[in-house]
């Protein structure tokens, strides 16, 4: 184990102790907003749809660029877990 | 089609740690739950490309992470807002929900290029392996060591933890550091 000033001088890395109370913070500032739970807004959203699309047992209920996005045969560029085009110049 | 209620409870479950994901990107609570609520609508439109059995909050993830860039890139271009600009915002408009003590912390968390802030929340606070991680991000798993490893000695100067023989934080963030058990 190398002591901390040697871990400076290595390659400006922390000491485990400095990462441990980084980690600390930023896991209590992260979990400062997890312990708000799922607000209704995100509750009743997932409810209507999830309802939408048993009552209409197709693609009808929902508007119709997401009605369209469902049967698309492939998902949309976000969806897609290779990225985003690098060349996507404007929006 | 019916979305099948274990697959509603999965991305419910998910929700609480998105948007502390989002908050952490965004710096703001308000295009946070949009950034979550716009996550989810395209979950569902595209829930038959997910692959029951893995990992929903990573897919998730890598939705909400894809349109926050995409959405990054569009305001950089409208307004070229640096680093320190978007840092000042989070001062003088601290959300609700954060604790005057965690701040500072937020301040500099914002300082950190985006690709740096994003390894370190997956890895350091929500729980993500590096090689979840490092698909989330869809790179390789040495560049997000690397970014972890980055951002966490970046952090370090912003709140003066970096430097002196001691520990040599002075005001809130010494504060913080010591605060340790409270809850």
């Amino acid at each position: 184990m190398q002591t901390h000033a040697a871990i400076r001088r290595a390659g400006g890395r922390l000491s485990r102790e400095d990462q441990r109370r980084l980690g600390d913070i930023l896991q209590r500032v992260y979990d400062d907003v997890v312990r708000q739970g799922v607000p209704d807004r995100f509750r009743n959203l997932l409810g209507e749809l999830d309802g939408e699309r048993r009552e209409s047992g197709a693609a009808q209920a929902a508007a119709p660029g997401e009605a369209e996005a469902r049967h698309t045969p492939e998902p949309d560029r976000f969806v897609a877990a290779k990225g985003l085009p690098h060349d996507k110049g404007s929006n | 089609m019916t979305m099948r209620s274990s697959v509603r409870d999965a991305m419910l479950a998910a929700v609480p740690s998105l948007r502390a994901f989002a908050i952490s990107l965004s710096g703001n609570v308000d295009r946070a739950d949009d950034l979550v609520q716009e996550t989810l609508l395209r979950a569902m439109a595209n829930i038959d490309s997910f692959q029951p059995g893995t990992n929903m909050s990573a897919w998730l993830f890598t939705i909400l992470r894809n349109l926050f860039r995409s959405e990054y890139r569009k305001r950089r271009r409208e307004v070229e807002d640096t680093d320190g600009s978007y840092a000042e915002s989070l001062k003088s408009h601290p959300e609700q929900h954060s604790r005057v003590e965690f701040q500072e912390f937020r301040v500099a968390l914002a300082k950190l290029p985006p690709d740096q802030r994003e390894a370190l929340i997956l890895v350091g606070a929500s729980g993500f392996s590096y090689e979840e991680a490092a698909s989330i991000c869809e790179c390789a798993v040495g560049t997000i060591k690397s970014r972890v490893n980055r951002a966490r000695t970046r952090l370090a100067e912003l709140l003066s933890i970096d430097g002196a023989d001691d520990f040599g934080p002075d005001h809130t963030t010494r504060a913080i550091l010591s605060a340790g058990g409270r809850g």
